[in-house]
């Protein structure tokens, strides 16, 4: 009852055939996810020879060939150490610069506020891929190459976006908050980081969440960027991986399984606020 | 008072702090985000291999990749196939997103469960979704031959992604599956924010699902609809990773799955392919690409705000 009210009419036969229709087709259309991520599960604990024989079927054995395979003869691990550590720091660098400037411009007047608005904005209209060579370049010269913290720099300049929800975010928060802390005797940073961001952990741990996704899953930066083995990154030896299924097909099971579990919980746990910061609902506040 | 608040206000706030806290950050955008793009256009008028001496050729690079014999096919063809992704953009991935938008604002049943399970290729990797896509369409060991096989289908076993004529299609349903739900979640959240009385007022009026859907709820969705196609566009003018994994730096079995950014890269980082690297003839490749990105975004805002007015 209270469904059709919410839509305002009572729903005919004919719409209730309809919906469900779209439903099974749907439900049809998600079941190709589900098979496709429990084959990948199920596929990561065979046997090489199993894995040739029986790709789609139940494993005969469950064993941990090849997440030793990956772990011990390849560094996986050192792999999985540089996305965390790739993500990490480029997730915070990028954060804490832009609720710094975010904060910079909504609390204080000044001249050429404007412009400087205006100026962080044109990040957001060019696609990284046309600044990726000179990017090349000026990590060449700073001998910043095969470097983790090259591509921690790069991850941390792009504020764009991060600047824009904040300082849009910022300015709902009451001044008088800051004027009373200040009053109370503190310095300005301390206001910054004891007041202000405090009242705006959601909207930041939101933008946060999916810069971190994003270069979590980053592909094309990292393989530009990082060509040694040692400063591999998930999606780099996953794409290594995948080059050469046949010869690699058991272990990038496993590979892929261990890329994915961080970012599968990460989306069961916050899969609200990724989607309002994917969509532009951290926007609107 | 109102005024004499703003005023004391205005004069707390009117100190130099402001710099410390926009210094940081502006100084590390600048260097990395806005210097590379100025010098991509000065790199695009100078012959140069990265080593050794830039010579300046003025638009030579930019003659060479419109109307060399060798170059300029491979160019238009990469371009066209961005062009032909775009079209699917408009015609094919938003109306899906609108349909299964407009199907979660119904409330069909399971509809959470939906929401959960579209959205989440999202947060997927390109190289992983990829990966999945080898191991559904491999040719040898894929599932899919093995069903068809298995089911008594095996006339229409192919080689997939090695089928110039199937390898453009599969990508764009990898596309869907991965992205179609950022768009789709826009929709859905714009169609949440129609408020109920519109509804209320249209079923007392006597109008049925089907009139509600094309005079009300599309038109109302148009000014979503115009931000969700600008931004798929510009992802589908720089797009790269599936393609690249999937059919390898050369672009596919014919090129079927060559796109502009993948000539960029081929020509720049990919010197194997062509002896050296020539990268002021990339950098050109770069200003060409964003000057499409550009013209389409304009056009785009050109026909999509006309929509908007409409609506007002």
């Amino acid at each position: 009852m209270k469904k059709r009210q919410r839509e305002g009419q009572i729903i005919s036969p004919a719409g209730r055939a309809v919906r469900w229709f779209f439903s099974i087709v749907l439900f049809l259309y998600t079941m190709i996810t589900f098979l496709v991520l429990g084959a990948t599960v199920l596929d990561s604990f065979k046997t090489k020879s199993d894995l040739i024989m029986n790709m789609f079927g139940w494993p005969k054995q469950f064993v941990l060939e090849s997440y030793q395979e990956i772990l011990l003869k390849d560094q996986f691990g050192q792999y999985f150490m540089n996305s965390l550590i790739v993500t990490g720091c480029g997730t915070f660098c990028c954060i804490m610069l832009a609720a710094m400037t975010a904060y910079g411009i909504s609390r204080y007047e000044f001249k050429g506020k404007q412009a400087v608005t205006m100026y962080l904005l044109v990040g957001m209209m060019f696609p990284i891929q046309v600044s990726v060579l000179p990017l090349f370049l000026i990590l060449k010269n700073l001998h910043l190459l095969n470097n983790l913290a090259g591509m921690i720099v790069i991850y941390a300049a792009g504020i764009s976006l991060p600047v824009y929800v904040f300082s849009r975010f910022f300015h709902t928060v009451p001044v008088s908050l800051d004027e009373s802390a200040r009053l109370d005797g503190a310095g300005e940073f301390t206001i910054f980081v004891k007041i202000l961001l405090p009242i705006c952990k959601p909207v930041i741990f939101t933008i946060a969440l999916i810069t971190a996704i994003g270069e979590w899953n980053d592909f094309y930066l990292p393989m530009v960027m990082l060509g040694k083995k040692s400063v591999r990154t998930l999606t780099l030896a996953i794409y290594k991986y995948s080059t050469e299924f046949l010869k690699y097909m058991n272990v990038s099971f496993a590979a892929v399984v261990i890329t994915l579990i961080p970012i599968i919980l990460m989306y069961c746990l916050f899969s609200r606020q990724i989607v309002e910061g994917l969509t532009g609902g951290a926007v609107k506040g | 008072m109102k005024n004499a608040i703003k005023k004391e206000e205005r004069r707390s706030r009117k100190r130099r702090p402001y710099l410390a806290f926009l210094a940081p950050g502006m100084i590390m955008y600048t260097i990395f985000i806005i210097i590379p793009i100025i010098y991509v256009f000065v790199i695009s008028v100078f012959e140069w291999s990265g080593l050794g001496e830039m010579k300046f050729v003025g638009l030579e690079n930019f003659k060479t990749l419109f109307t060399n014999d060798r170059i300029a096919p491979t160019f238009w063809h990469a371009v066209l196939n961005n062009l032909k992704y775009l079209l699917c953009v408009w015609f094919i991935i938003t109306p899906i997103q609108f349909l299964i938008a407009y199907l979660f604002w119904l409330k069909i049943p399971m509809f959470k469960y939906f929401k959960f399970m579209i959205f989440m290729p999202y947060v997927i990797s390109s190289t992983i979704v990829s990966f999945f896509a080898t191991m559904i369409f491999d040719p040898n060991i894929g599932f899919l031959n093995e069903f068809l096989t298995n089911i008594g289908l095996s006339q229409l076993t192919g080689s997939w992604i090695g089928d110039p004529n199937m390898a453009f299609k599969i990508m764009i349903i990898l596309i869907i599956w991965q992205g179609a739900g950022s768009g789709m979640m826009i929709f859905y959240a714009n169609l949440m924010d129609i408020p109920k009385d519109v509804m209320e007022a249209s079923s007392i009026d006597g109008c049925n699902e089907v009139q509600r859907l094309f005079r009300i709820l599309i038109p109302l969705s148009l000014p979503s609809c115009a931000s969700i196609i600008i931004m798929s566009s510009i992802w589908a003018l720089g797009v790269f990773d599936i393609p690249f994994i999937l059919g390898g730096a050369s672009g596919g079995v014919n090129g079927s799955l060559d796109f502009v950014n993948l000539v960029f890269y081929r020509y720049t980082f990919g010197s194997a392919l062509n002896g050296r690297s020539e990268l002021g003839f990339g950098a050109a490749i770069s200003v060409t690409m964003f000057a499409v990105i550009m013209v389409v975004t304009l056009l785009q805002n050109k026909i999509l705000s006309r929509f908007e007015y409409n609506n007002d």
